[in-house]
């Protein structure tokens, strides 16, 4: 048997020991003194002692010292520790990870019911609480809560579509843990140990001390899925037809040999055919291209269906895209080919050009009316005005696209400014007539381009180019000999696009190719200022809506097609709203308006998508602190702190300090009483 | 001039609860100078100040409303009445700061340090209002530092002697003899000394002091301000008194010691009253739980002495 004191700081309280003395001496010499002015006349009478400090009723001051040392002694919890009594032998934490990759097999349903049940069995000496892993770790049931309301909790939990760190939800259980006061730490963990969870935080520095990690049993180091991530709309014009492109990635692991996808926009079937995924590589781009009006929204939705599929979560995808708002472009150029293909036969509705002759440059300097790209030749760069209407583009914002027809000293001098460095022409170089032979596919201007039904980019010729050593831009297209053709600008507050040769028939036969309209077409579009509001989330993300300056908009409206979900005001032109939890569409409406002002599209991580897992993650091992393991005497020993104030004043102990104390006041009481009496 | 305030008249404005209860040494001092002032007859603020010395004959640019009519018709003089409105004489405050004057009793209304303030401030303020000089000599700290507040008619002296007497604490042993020296030192030409003090001091040195302010030339106005506990000794417990000026305890035994104690005070008073009266000192005992009028109709009697 053992016995200690939980709080040992109460024993300061002992202090107050000195309470009685004080008190008794205090009243005494209150009692039994005068100060007075003419002691003189008294000098026959005897002196006084000169300590007045004796105790004058021993009795009372016993009983009030025991009646202080008693209730100090009880206020710092003594406990008497039994071996069989209510030590806490374990603390258990258990993660529960709801993320969307543990639906695949009901693995979460599986583990939450597991959880439960350990719960119930838990024995009294057990300490337990309970972490939900989702978006972000949140604890369902610390230690000192009811395992009833924790089981309830549990019960109601619903599964997730988020992605959540695991290294976080354990840092959250660490920190549960060293509160605790169990022998034994142990997180328990009860997800699906997906490797890309793990390998994110390998080298995380370690953070477990003493700290006991159970991890599932990992059956297949794969499961079967078949998913649709990363979906990309843009709208291209041909002719006069208004095409929206999609492409998207279907990912498939497992041994499934076709899926049937379908594809829905604005309520209706695009189109749904299977598509053949047996010994196709593991993730397969699917294009895809129709006709729609643009100036609508577009709420579309991809379906994947196919067997086997074990994660049914992520076989849809969601997108969106805007409508079309004319954009303008402020052309200053000879070449009447880009004359021709901004002129508003061509892009009626998408491009509404404003064309600029030299003698107008001061006066567009001397207005604020900027549009949205300026399209230029460098020989207009020979006048200052036009090297500043460049740079007044450029910081505040807006695009440029800069064609390089021409190269002179003073053009070169300020290409150079720009980040981009002419290099002299090779002797053999005029009469060469080089193809496009690399374009970035990934690129928004080029993507469409890598299906072939825009033409084949290949075919155009070049045979006059500028040969620009641009360190600080990236080559958006290769010549033949490896020349960058076309660059994007990397340092430039707006966008800058640069093409190393002017669009007239002396330098590229471009002008005259059926993929010149949709790539001027992009590459103003990609050099217009973006929306600063994504539209694309995923689930429980926060997004920033922003506003115009002016804006007289109170509150954004987040609302599904029936309910209205959330409501949030604005400040300053910006509203930070969270998205919903379940993937989607979303509609965005201004104060009481019902005019959907966005549409925002909400997908699970792709990387949730990944069913690959782990048997031992490496990443346990290094989040582990080398610490000694405790020997067997030092386990055995009694831990400073063991019962909590429940188990504490579950003991007799403890009252009965209590009731001797009070018992002591009482007869104190009653002593004074009688010594007062005879006075 | 001077009449004696009528008691009734005093009884019903003096009352040691409001006093006890009023806030600030100047407003003790009004009310009980008002209250004093509201018993005399006729208007005390003529008594001294406008009372008639003798005539000068009329000169230009006199006023004429001083012009006695009467002697005019009479005689068919013109001549301006002239009246005793300044002093020669200099008023100075000398208070005893020893410890037992921090001695309040049940039954007092403040403590004898508290009384002798009132006195003097009352006495300062009245003073002031005849236009005579009033200044004050006092002894602060431990080692009885004089400090001197020089005689002024002046208005803002007495917000000056105020503060001096409000920084006045009962502290520290015997002091009287200590303060009588630094008086004779300090005050040079002839002066009233109005003296403030519980006398609770061997006689000796004191006695010894007073003398030496009366070869001086000065008047002195003796003030002795007790307690009713030190008059009357009224304890009944046996208890242990400590002294309040030394620290020396001592076990009494009132039932056995009172009549000692009385003997030795009643023996003690003599001694001073037979003091002062061979230095032809005006000679008052002022108690802390009765009014202080005769305290005030001393001094008013031997301020018209004076003039």
């Amino acid at each position: 048997m053992n016995f200690g004191f939980l709080n040992p700081l109460f024993w300061l309280g002992a202090l107050a020991l000195a309470a009685p003395f004080w008190l008794h001496l205090r009243r005494k010499a209150e009692t039994n003194k005068v100060k007075f002015s003419a002691l003189r006349f008294l000098d026959d009478q005897p002196m006084a002692r000169r300590d007045p400090f004796r105790l004058r009723d021993l009795l009372l001051f016993i009983l009030r010292a025991l009646a202080l040392l008693l209730l100090v002694a009880a206020f710092s919890w003594p406990y008497i520790h039994k071996s069989s009594e209510l030590a806490v032998k374990e603390s258990r934490v258990y993660v529960l990870d709801n993320t969307m990759s543990h639906q695949a097999g009901d693995g979460f349903g599986h583990d939450r019911d597991q959880v439960m049940k350990e719960i119930a069995q838990a024995g009294r000496d057990v300490q337990i609480a309970v972490i939900e892993l989702t978006g972000q770790p949140r604890v369902l049931g610390s230690f000192g809560d009811d395992r009833g309301l924790i089981s309830a909790k549990l019960k109601d939990l619903q599964p997730s579509f988020q992605r959540g760190s695991y290294l976080a939800a354990f840092h959250q259980a660490n920190t549960l843990l060293a509160n605790s006061f169990g022998e034994r730490k142990k997180i328990i963990f009860f997800g699906d140990n997906q490797e890309n969870q793990w390998s994110e935080n390998l080298n995380t520095p370690p953070f477990l001390r003493n700290v006991e990690v159970v991890l599932p049993r990992t059956a297949a180091a794969q499961a079967p899925n078949l998913s649709l991530s990363e979906p990309r709309l843009q709208r291209i014009f041909l002719g006069d037809k208004s095409l929206v492109n999609l492409t998207m990635e279907l990912a498939h692991t497992g041994e499934a040999r076709d899926a049937n996808v379908t594809l829905r926009m604005n309520g209706q079937v695009i189109f749904n055919r299977p598509v053949e995924v047996d010994k196709q590589p593991g993730t397969i781009s699917l294009q895809a291209q129709w006709e729609a009006d643009p100036t609508l929204w577009l709420r579309g939705e991809a379906t994947v269906t196919g067997e086997p599929d074990v994660l049914a979560a992520d076989n849809r995808l969601f997108f969106s895209l805007a409508p079309l708002t004319e954009g303008r472009v402020a052309l200053l150029a000879q070449s009447s080919y880009l004359r021709s293909a901004l002129s508003p036969d061509v892009m009626r509705g998408q491009w509404a050009a404003r064309i600029l002759e030299p003698t107008m440059i001061a006066n567009e300097l001397g207005t604020n009316d900027d549009a949205d790209v300026l399209a230029i030749e460098s020989n207009y760069l020979q006048l200052a005005d036009a090297r500043k209407l460049l740079h007044r583009y450029l910081d505040n914002g807006h695009g440029v696209l800069l064609m390089v027809n021409r190269l002179t000293p003073a053009i070169s001098g300020y290409l150079r400014e720009l980040g981009f460095a002419p290099e002299p022409e090779p002797a053999t170089a005029n009469s060469t007539v080089e193809r496009i032979k690399f374009v970035m596919g990934n690129h928004p201007i080029f993507h469409p381009f890598v299906s072939s039904d825009y033409g084949n980019l290949t075919e155009v010729k070049i045979s006059k180019y500028a040969r620009l050593k641009a360190p600080n831009a990236v080559p958006l297209v290769l010549s033949e000999s490896g020349n960058g053709l076309f660059f994007q600008s990397t340092t430039a507050r707006g966008k800058l696009f640069v093409a190393a040769f002017g669009f007239d028939r002396d330098q590229t036969s471009w002008p005259l190719h059926q993929t010149f309209i949709p790539f001027l077409d992009l590459a103003l579009q990609a050099a217009r200022a973006e929306d600063p509001t994504p539209i694309n989330y995923e689930p429980g993300a926060v997004g920033l809506v922003q506003l115009p300056g002016d804006t007289k908009v109170r509150e954004v409206v987040l609302r599904d097609d029936l309910h209205e979900l959330s409501r949030v005001p604005v400040a300053q032109g910006r509203a930070q709203i969270a998205m919903p939890l379940t993937p989607g569409l979303y509609g965005l409406t201004y104060d009481a308006g019902t005019n959907v002002q966005k549409v925002f599209s909400i997908n699970p991580s792709p990387k949730e998508s990944q069913l690959t897992y782990t048997k031992a993650p490496e990443a346990i091992t290094n989040w582990q602190l080398s610490a000694a393991p405790e020997t067997g005497k030092a386990a055995a020993a009694p831990s400073p702190v063991r019962l909590n104030v429940a188990g504490i004043w579950r003991q007799q102990f403890w009252w009965w300090l209590i009731v001797f104390g009070l018992l002591a006041l009482i007869l104190e009481t009653g002593v004074a009483m009688l010594r007062r009496e005879p006075a | 001039m001077i009449a004696a305030p009528t008691s009734a008249s005093l009884i019903e404005r003096f009352d040691p609860q409001v006093l006890a209860t009023l806030e600030g040494l100047d407003m003790k001092a009004r009310y009980v100078m008002e209250g004093f002032l509201h018993g005399l007859h006729g208007s005390p603020f003529h008594g001294f100040s406008v009372e008639f010395s003798d005539y000068r004959n009329y000169q230009p640019g006199d006023d004429l409303k001083h012009i006695d009519w009467r002697l005019y018709a009479r005689s068919d003089r013109l001549c301006i009445k002239r009246y005793m409105q300044e002093t020669n004489v200099r008023f100075y405050l000398i208070c005893d700061t020893s410890a037992s004057m921090g001695y309040r009793g049940d039954l007092a209304w403040g403590s004898k340090l508290d009384c002798a303030r009132l006195l003097a401030a009352g006495l300062t303020w009245f003073l002031l209002r005849q236009n005579d000089a009033a200044g004050m000599v006092s002894v602060s700290g431990s080692e009885h530092a004089p400090q001197f507040v020089r005689p002024s008619q002046r208005a803002s002296q007495f917000g000056l002697i105020l503060r001096q007497l409000e920084s006045l604490a009962p502290t520290g042993g015997a002091c009287l003899a200590q303060l009588l020296e630094h008086t004779a030192r300090l005050v040079h030409r002839r002066s009233v000394i109005l003296f403030f003090s519980d006398l609770l001091e061997p006689s000796a040195e004191v006695a010894k002091s007073f003398k030496q302010l009366r070869f001086q030339g000065h008047e002195c106005l003796i003030f002795q301000i007790l307690d009713r506990d030190e008059v009357e000794f009224p304890f009944t417990e046996p208890k242990v008194f400590e002294d309040l000026e030394t620290g020396t305890r001592r076990v009494v035994t009132p039932a056995t010691a009172r009549q000692t104690y009385l003997a030795r005070f009643n023996q003690f008073m003599a001694e001073h009253r037979e003091l002062f009266r061979s230095l032809e000192m005006p000679y008052c005992v002022t108690r802390t739980d009765e009014d202080p009028w005769r305290a005030l109709a001393l001094f008013m009697a031997e301020r018209q002495r004076l003039q």
